[in-house]
C-alpha cells in the first residue's frame, strides 16, 4: 500500500480513538460534575486536554468547558478538530477505507457541527449530546469492522488504535492522579476513571479489593481481559503489526519488532510498586514515551517520513 | 398539484427543442415515465428531492465552486428528472461520436508526426503552432497503439431543428462521469422500479470497460500491470471522481509525491518499498506534469516522467499533446479532418465557427453581437465567454478590447438554442436548458461509448451556461433500449 495512505489510515483511527476516549472521558466528568457538593474542577480537564498551552482558557463553568473541549474551532485539540482532521485523513484515501467507513465519518462530522448537538450539550442534556456522538464512534467501529478486508489498510488501522488508546489511557489515569493530589476523594476519583475507560463494572467484579490504588493500577495498566488497560492495548499492536512480516523489508520488520518486544517486556516484568503515586508516575511517563517512539519509528520506517 | 396538472402550467420557449413537450403533446418517449409519474404530487416530488439531496450529502459527493463566496463544500446539484434519449437517437449519436475519435485521434498521430494534413493544405501550419496545446516534446513520439484520446468527452447540443450539434470536444482530462454514475444510483432510490420499466441501458460497465482498456496499455511482459490514477489531490474540485473511479476500478490512486522516477522508470512509494508502475490515467493537466520538462514550479507532478514516457517504460493516458485538438480555433476544421483521414461525410453536425483572428468575421460578428457568443479557444469551466444576447454595451465593449490584444485566441459562433427538459425546482416543474457529455473510451480493441453520459443542466432560468464551476447541475440520462 502506498506510505501516504498507510500514514492517513493510520492518523485516521488514531484520531477516531481519540475523540471516542475523550468523549468517554468528558461524559464521565460531566455526570461527577452533577454528583458532587463543591464545584468540578474543570480548568484541570481544560488544561489536561490542551495539546499546548496555547490551546487552553480559562473555564468557569461546564457550559465554557465542554464548547472548548468539544464544539470549538478556535480549539487545536477540541473534539470538532479530531474528527475534521479523521475526515480529511479519510477523503485522501477514499479508494483504501470502504464507502461505508467514509460516510460513516462523514455523517459523524455532519452531527457534531449540527446545532441541534450544540443546543443539547449547552443549553439542554448534555448527556444525550455524548450519547448521540458516542453512537456515531460505535458506528464507526462496527462499520470497519463488518466491512473491510483484512489487508494492510486494517492493520495501520488496528495499530493506530491501540497506540492512541495506550497513550490516552495514560492520559486520563494521569489526570485523575492529579485530582486526587489536589485533595479529592480518592476511591470516587478511581471511581470516575474506571468510568471513563469503560473499567467499573469489571473492577468490581474481579478485583475483592476494589477501588484502592493497588487493584486500579493492576488493571489499567497490566489486565488482559480489560480492552482499555495498556497491556492489552500493546499485546494488539504487536499482534497486528506481526502481519506486516510478509510484505515488509526484513531489517524493517525486525527493528518495530525489537521496540514492541522490548515495550511490552518493560511493561510485563516490572517491579514498580502499584500502590506508590511517584513510581507510577514515573511508569505513566516511561511508557507513554516509549510507545510514541513506537509511533515515531513505524511512521519513518513504513510512512517514509524522513528521520 | 400533480405531475399532470404542471405541465398546463409548462412553458416551453419559442423556438427552443424541449425533450419531453412538443405543441402540447408528451413525446412518446417520455410517455412511460410521464403515465407512472402523473398523479404524483408536488409534495412527493418535493420528498424525492430532498432524499436525493440527502443521499449527495452523506456519501459526500461535491464540488468546488471557485467564484463562489461559500465553503468548500457544495453538493453537486442534481434534478431528480431524467433525460431521455431514444435508442434511434442514441445510435445516430454513437456513431458520429465514433466517427469524430477516429479522425482526431489520426490528426493528432500526423501533427505530431509528418504533419501531412498541413502538407496538404487542409489546415493552416500558423495555427498548429499558434495552439498552446501542441507539445514540442511530442513531435515524433510513438504512442502505444497510436491511440491518444483514450477517454473523451464529447459535448452535445440539440438546436430548435432538434438535431444534434457537436459544441467542443474535450481530449484533455473530461470529467463528469462519475456523477453520470451517482445519478443513476439516485435514481433507482427516488424513482423504484421505473427504470427497468422504461427499458433502460445500464451505464455500471465504465470503470471495467476502462480498466480493461488501461491494461491493455501496459508495455513489459507481465499478466498484472500496475495501473494507477494520478490526482492533484483533494483541493481538486474533481476529487470525488478521482476517488471514485480509483476505487471502482480497484487502482490506487496517487498523487505526484507519491511516485519516483529511477532509471526511466516510474515507481511509487509503498509501504514494501518501490513498486514499479505500467500505466498513468492522469488527472494532471499536461502543464504539471513534469517539472523537468514543462511548468518548472508544478508540484502535481513528477520530475522524470516524460522522460520514462518517451522511453515506453510508462504509459500515459490521455497522452500529452492533446490540447491542439480540442483548441476551439480547430474545432471547425475537424469535417474537413474526418474527410481527409476517412474520406467519409461528418455524421454529427458542427456548430458554424468564425475565428476572431479574421478581420472580416471580427466585424460581422461584432456587428450582430446580440445572437453570437464569443470563447477563448484555450479555456474551460465556461470562464472567459461573452454571451451576446445577454450583456450590456460597456461589457462588449471591455471584451472586445480583450480581443483585438489578441485575435487568434478567439472565436465566435451563433448562439444556440439549447434544448429544454423539465426540471423540478422549488415545487414546480420548469424547462431549462441541457447539454449531453457523452463519454467515449477509445482501446487496443476499439471504441466503446456507454449509453447515456451526464447531461448538464443550466439551473439557472434562460440561462445557456450549463458548466457546474458555474452552477449548473445535472440529470440522469436515460437510454432506452431498442
Amino acid at each position: 500500500m502506498l506510505s501516504r495512505v498507510a500514514d492517513s489510515v493510520f492518523w485516521m483511527a488514531r484520531y477516531m480513538e481519540r475523540t471516542d476516549k475523550i468523549l468517554r472521558a468528558l461524559r464521565t466528568s460531566y455526570i461527577a460534575s452533577q454528583d458532587e457538593m463543591q464545584d468540578f474542577n474543570w480548568q484541570l480537564w481544560v488544561d489536561g486536554l490542551s495539546a499546548k498551552s496555547s490551546d487552553s482558557i480559562q473555564v468557569s463553568n461546564y457550559q465554557e468547558a465542554l464548547n472548548h473541549l468539544i464544539l470549538s474551532n478556535q480549539n487545536d485539540a477540541s473534539v470538532l478538530a479530531n474528527i475534521v482532521r479523521a475526515r480529511e485523513n479519510a477523503r485522501s484515501v477514499q479508494d483504501y477505507i470502504t464507502k461505508e467507513v467514509w460516510q460513516g465519518i462523514n455523517e459523524y462530522y455532519h452531527l457534531i457541527r449540527d446545532s441541534k448537538t450544540e443546543d443539547l450539550l449547552l443549553k439542554n442534556d448534555p448527556v444525550t449530546a455524548f450519547d448521540q456522538l458516542l453512537r456515531e464512534s460505535v458506528l464507526f467501529y462496527g462499520t470497519v469492522d463488518i466491512t473491510m478486508n483484512r489487508g494492510e489498510g486494517y492493520i495501520f488501522i488496528s495499530i493506530g488504535k491501540y497506540i492512541e488508546r495506550v497513550i490516552r489511557s495514560l492520559d486520563i489515569l494521569e489526570l485523575q492522579m492529579l485530582e486526587i493530589e489536589k485533595g479529592g476523594n480518592e476511591a470516587m476519583h478511581w471511581k470516575y476513571l474506571l468510568y471513563s475507560l469503560s473499567g467499573y463494572e469489571f473492577h468490581t467484579k474481579h478485583y475483592k479489593n476494589a477501588l484502592h490504588m493497588d487493584e486500579v493500577i493492576q488493571q489499567v495498566f497490566l489486565d488482559v481481559q480489560f480492552p482499555h488497560s495498556i497491556l492489552y492495548s500493546l499485546t494488539q499492536v504487536e499482534r497486528y503489526f506481526k502481519r506486516l512480516e510478509d510484505i515488509s523489508l526484513p531489517e524493517y520488520f525486525r527493528e518495530m519488532e525489537f521496540l514492541l518486544g522490548r515495550a511490552l517486556s518493560n511493561l510485563r516484568y516490572n517491579t514498580r510498586r502499584h500502590n506508590d503515586s511517584v513510581e507510577v508516575k514515573g511508569w505513566i511517563l516511561e511508557t507513554r514515551s516509549e510507545v510514541k517512539a513506537i509511533s515515531q519509528k513505524l511512521a519513518t520506517l513504513y510512512f517514509g517520513y524522513s528521520q | 398539484m400533480s405531475f399532470a396538472g404542471f405541465l398546463s402550467e409548462y412553458q416551453v420557449r419559442p423556438k427552443v427543442w424541449d425533450e419531453m413537450y412538443e405543441a402540447g403533446d408528451i413525446r412518446s418517449h417520455y410517455q412511460v415515465f410521464f403515465d407512472s409519474l402523473s398523479q404524483s404530487t408536488s409534495a412527493e416530488f418535493t420528498l424525492k428531492d430532498e432524499l436525493a439531496k440527502k443521499l449527495f450529502m452523506n456519501q459526500g459527493i461535491t464540488f468546488t465552486v471557485y467564484s463562489d463566496g461559500e465553503g468548500i463544500e457544495k453538493i453537486f446539484p442534481f434534478d431528480i428528472i431524467p433525460r431521455i434519449i431514444t435508442a434511434a437517437e442514441w445510435e445516430h449519436i454513437e456513431s458520429g461520436i465514433k466517427q469524430r475519435i477516429r479522425a482526431l485521434n489520426i490528426f493528432l498521430r500526423d501533427i505530431y508526426h509528418d504533419q501531412f494534413i498541413i502538407k496538404d493544405g487542409i489546415i493552416p501550419a500558423a495555427l498548429m503552432h499558434s495552439c498552446p496545446g501542441f507539445l514540442r516534446e511530442m513531435v515524433g513520439v510513438d504512442v502505444p497503439f497510436d491511440i491518444y484520446t483514450h477517454i473523451s468527452g464529447i459535448d452535445l447540443i440539440r438546436d430548435g431543428d432538434g438535431s444534434f450539434y457537436v459544441l467542443e470536444d474535450n481530449l484533455r482530462t473530461p470529467s463528469g462521469v462519475s456523477y453520470m454514475l451517482e445519478n443513476r444510483n439516485m435514481t433507482y432510490r427516488i424513482f423504484p422500479g421505473l427504470l427497468p420499466r422504461n427499458n433502460v441501458r445500464s451505464v455500471k460497465d465504465y470503470p471495467d470497460l476502462l480498466l480493461k482498456n488501461l491494461l491493455g496499455l501496459a508495455n513489459r511482459q507481465k499478466s498484472e500491470p500496475t495501473v494507477v490514477m494520478l490526482t492533484p489531490g483533494i483541493y481538486n474540485s474533481a476529487y470525488f471522481e478521482h476517488t471514485t473511479l480509483a476505487r471502482l476500478m480497484g487502482i490506487d490512486l496517487v498523487e505526484g509525491r507519491d511516485l519516483v522516477v529511477d532509471n526511466a522508470k516510474v515507481y511509487m512509494k509503498t509501504t514494501a518499498g518501490l513498486k514499479q508502475v505500467d500505466v498513468i490515467y492522469r488527472r494532471v493537466d499536461d502543464e504539471f506534469l513534469d517539472p523537468l520538462i514543462f511548468n518548472r514550479e508544478s508540484i502535481l507532478g513528477v520530475s522524470g516522467i516524460y522522460y520514462a514516457y518517451r522511453m515506453g517504460n510508462v504509459a500515459i493516458v490521455n497522452a500529452p499533446g492533446n490540447g491542439v485538438a480540442d483548441d476551439k480555433a480547430v474545432y471547425p476544421y475537424v469535417p474537413n479532418m474526418i474527410k481527409y483521414y476517412l474520406n467519409e461525410e461528418p455524421i454529427l453536425k458542427t456548430v458554424p465557427t468564425y475565428s476572431m483572428n479574421d478581420p472580416e468575421h471580427f466585424s460581422e460578428v461584432f456587428s450582430k453581437i446580440e445572437s453570437m457568443v464569443i470563447k477563448k479557444t484555450n479555456e474551460s469551466g465556461g470562464y472567459g465567454m461573452l454571451m451576446g444576447h445577454a450583456v450590456t454595451e460597456q461589457e462588449v465593449a471591455a471584451y472586445k478590447l480583450e480581443v483585438e490584444k489578441n485575435p487568434r485566441h478567439f472565436i465566435a459562433q451563433p448562439i444556440i438554442s439549447l434544448s429544454s427538459v423539465p426540471c423540478f425546482l422549488k415545487g414546480k416543474v420548469q424547462p431549462r436548458h441541457v447539454d449531453l457529455r457523452p463519454f467515449a473510451l477509445y482501446g487496443p480493441q476499439g471504441i466503446e461509448i456507454v449509453p447515456g453520459g451526464l447531461t448538464r443542466v443550466a439551473l439557472r432560468e434562460g440561462s445557456l451556461v450549463v458548466n457546474s464551476s458555474q452552477g449548473g447541475g445535472s440529470k440522469d440520462t436515460w437510454v432506452l433500449g431498442s
